[in-house]
């Protein structure tokens, strides 16, 4: 076997090798949270680092989700939504800060793969 | 003011006695929840385009928001229900109440006029929140009329809280 012949045949394992790569790093998920009767559904929710949540507003006038400092939708209309990409780990408590008794919690969990690099 | 928030409570007293057969039916309470969000409509419109302080005037705005959508749904919900609201002796006493405290802000200005707009709203608002409780919930007899009172009482919770946070930064 020559040197052409062993990148040849070493392709397809890279590839393969890729394809693990990719497994271990799965897709990121979508997660829906509801705001209706002035509540946040589910009230705590977690996930993994790069999924993405959205908020769907049922109620007939406009809320908010704001984390101090992490993140903030201003506001969400009614029947309006708004989507968050979680690229952070840790632990955010938001509220609506047009109704502050409103309180909900995400929490992003950090990959246990490192991401490859460039991304 | 003081005056004022008595005629309120007087008028919302009154829903729990006014009714001759224990209470208002559906399309009674239908009429007194688009009144009283009307009311408050009413007023914070005039607080968006009077107040100079700009807390104030967000929160006015806010109740314009906020109420005109609950008075969105709730017309919805009675055209799909085919209830037509009926008037009846609590919103005419609240549309009084409204235009009554209209009518004296109106003659206020600045920090005088903020100070008992906010004032009026904190009592409205815990007056809203013992009427949906004690005669708009356990008289509602349509569940879909009953859902969407409890569906936007938080809300007015939420409502009261701020004026109360407003009033305590104004009274300083």
């Amino acid at each position: 076997m020559d040197a052409r012949d062993r990148v040849r045949r070493g392709i397809p394992l890279a590839v393969l090798a890729l394809g693990v790569a990719a497994g271990a790093y799965a897709a990121p998920a979508k997660h829906t949270v509801t705001i209706e009767a002035v509540k946040y559904d589910p009230p705590t929710l977690t996930v993994k680092q790069g999924d993405s949540v959205t908020w769907i507003n049922k109620d007939p006038y406009p809320h908010t989700v704001t984390a101090a400092g992490a993140f903030d939708s201003k506001d969400i209309g009614a029947e309006g939504k708004w989507t968050y990409v979680a690229r952070k780990p840790g632990r955010y408590d938001y509220i609506c800060t047009l109704h502050p008794n409103m309180k909900g919690t995400l929490v992003v969990e950090g990959r246990a793969a490192k991401a490859p690099a460039g991304r | 003011m003081k005056m004022l928030s008595f005629i309120a409570a007087a008028a919302l007293a009154a829903a729990g006695s006014a009714f001759a057969q224990g209470g208002p039916n559906d399309a009674q309470i239908a009429h007194i929840v688009v009144t009283a969000n009307q009311v408050d409509i009413d007023a914070g419109k005039l607080a968006e385009s009077k107040s100079k302080n700009a807390e104030v005037k967000a929160f006015g705005k806010q109740m314009v928001t906020d109420h005109s959508g609950v008075n969105k749904q709730a017309t919805a919900l009675v055209k799909k229900l085919g209830v037509k609201p009926e008037d009846n002796p609590t919103s005419e006493s609240l549309k009084k109440g409204g235009a009554d405290n209209v009518k004296h802000l109106k003659t206020l200005k600045g920090a005088q006029f903020d100070k008992e707009y906010v004032d009026h709203e904190v009592a409205y608002h815990e007056q809203v929140l013992d009427a949906i409780d004690k005669v708009l919930i356990p008289n509602a007899k349509n569940a879909e009329l009953k859902g969407l009172i409890e569906k936007v009482r938080p809300a007015f919770v939420a409502h009261l809280d701020h004026a109360k946070m407003l009033q305590s930064k104004l009274g300083k």
